[in-house]
């Protein structure tokens, strides 16, 4: 009966099992991912992290298992559907048109032009540099500049799932500050549940609400952030 | 004079011919082989729609419609399981080029029909009488490279296309409908190269072959604009300019393969043609 009344996850696995020819990269993996948290997904290289977000989002088949969002079934939902639905994905790598214009690159997040303007306003407050460039093209702007466009992009929709992979990777640790704020200030505002792909130890202590280690394609380990998280998680990444 | 005026209107018409063949390359990647057969269709809608006591002009629209809705059923049945495989994609429109020129035989015969003249006559240029009707057709060409440049530009589909051009994966992660920017890519650049044919009746005689004559041309020009209208406008006029000097100062013949030969001379020594990398 307490099964009942407890809150329907925003996104759940169920022994999903995907991968690339024979081989099962992701495999018999179940995890929960509350409404409203930010879930950090950690592991080293290799261990499918990125093959998790794909097979999420579709474009991995599912081989087995269920994937739930708002605990309905989204087997056979296409990726357009489910973006449109309020997923947002923003990826590592080749993530943003580099000839086109900041402002394109914005739009294109979006089906129609009606909200354009408030997307970008929205965007501008969480990073008011782009105001100044968004008839720039993307890719004249910094390393770092690049990953806040491709967070601002991800979040024009004012998505209610956030899917990020590895937004952190070579940026120096002001940006990567300036990220881990944005992320938690969209959370709190707009209710967003955030799944982030992330090897930056300090990011994730500094955000998430709740942690896991991938290891061969299943959950190896995952609680709550606690006290005791930091040693933990340190203790699966040591090679 | 005329030979410049011959030269302007030589590219036009050879701009109006390869757009829609662009269009497709450019967004695709696929060599739609059966651009031949959709200007014949092209040609046999001002046919049909004189035929029937309608006004020539009436055949524009017409054939734009025809030729976006066969484009479509083809893009579904023929071309959509062959993104990947580029050259079964050739092979399998040519032979529905093949196929498409059979059905129009045997419903409208073997034999040249002839259209009326959709604007006749000639027109004082600089003290000097030239067809109406071919400089009809620099406009024209005007009409369909600025129509693309502002759908590229200035429209949601044209951002989407130019997305789908550069990274289609990353267009896929951000929700666009691929599937959807191909269909209507490929509808659109069919229902052009219809309208072309249509463009092309008062210059030349329609029979089932009419469009082969121009594929060749075409295809060779793309190939040396690569997926840009401008370097398409260019090669258009240097290509159609050295056309129309062979002809009329050589030999009527060899200017029918001059485009073909020289654009396949620009690729010997420039893979990439007028298009930058």
């Amino acid at each position: 009966m307490t099964e009942a009344t407890a809150p329907v996850p925003k996104l759940s696995l169920i022994e999903v099992c995907s991968g690339y020819g024979t081989v099962n990269i992701i495999d018999t993996l179940s995890m929960t991912v509350p409404q409203g948290q930010i879930f950090a997904l950690m592991g080293k290289n290799g261990m499918g992290k990125t093959t998790l977000l794909k097979t999420i989002l579709g474009f991995v088949a599912m081989r087995s298992g269920r994937i739930d969002l708002d605990g309905q079934s989204i087997a056979g939902v296409s990726p357009a559907s489910l973006i449109a639905a309020g997923v947002a994905y923003a990826p590592q790598e080749h993530a943003l048109f580099q000839d086109l214009t900041i402002r394109d690159n914005l739009r294109l997040a979006l089906h129609t032009d009606k909200e354009l303007k408030q997307g970008i306003e929205r965007v501008c407050q969480h990073f008011p540099f782009l105001r100044e460039r968004v008839n720039q093209k993307a890719g004249t702007l910094s390393g770092g500049e690049q990953k806040m466009l491709i967070l601002g992009r991800a979040l024009m929709l004012q998505p209610k799932l956030l899917l990020i992979d590895e937004i952190s990777e070579g940026l120096q640790p002001s940006v990567v500050e300036r990220i881990g704020r944005v992320l938690v200030e969209e959370c709190r505002a707009n209710n967003t549940t955030v799944l982030m792909v992330e090897q930056n130890l300090d990011l994730v202590l500094g955000v998430a609400n709740r942690w896991a280690v991938l290891k061969l394609g299943r959950i190896d380990d995952s609680s709550e952030m606690d006290t005791g998280s930091r040693a933990r998680i340190l203790a699966h990444l040591k090679i | 004079m005329t030979i410049l005026l011959d030269v302007i209107t030589t590219a036009a018409i050879l701009f109006v011919v390869a757009a829609g063949l662009l269009a497709i390359f450019g967004v695709l990647k696929i060599i739609n082989f059966a651009h031949g057969a959709w200007l014949t269709v092209g040609g046999y809608c001002a046919v049909a729609t004189t035929g029937m006591g309608l006004n020539p002009w009436l055949a524009l629209p017409v054939a734009f419609a025809v030729g976006s809705a066969l484009g479509g059923i083809t893009e579904v049945l023929v071309v959509r399981p062959l993104y990947r495989r580029p050259l079964d994609a050739i092979l399998a429109t040519w032979g529905l080029g093949i196929v498409v020129g059979q059905l129009i035989t045997l419903w409208f015969g073997r034999d040249v029909q002839f259209t009326p003249n959709l604007l006749s006559g000639t027109i004082n240029v600089f003290g000097l009488d030239y067809s109406f009707y071919r400089l009809f057709m620099v406009l024209a060409a005007l009409v369909v490279g600025l129509g693309f440049a502002v759908l590229l530009e200035g429209t949601r589909l044209g951002l989407s296309a130019r997305a789908v051009i550069m990274n289609e994966t990353l267009a896929r992660a951000l929700g666009i409908d691929t599937a959807k920017v191909r269909l209507t890519t490929f509808m659109i650049g069919t229902g052009l190269t219809a309208l072309a044919g249509v463009l092309l009746t008062p210059l030349t005689s329609v029979d089932p072959d009419m469009g082969l004559a121009w594929l060749i041309g075409a295809f060779m020009l793309v190939m040396v604009a690569g997926s840009s209208f401008g370097a398409l406008a260019v090669a258009c006029l240097v290509f159609g300019g050295a056309q129309t000097l062979v002809s009329t100062f050589v030999s009527p013949v060899l200017g029918g393969i001059t485009v073909a030969v020289l654009c396949a001379l620009v690729l010997r020594i420039s893979p990439k043609g007028f298009a930058r990398a």
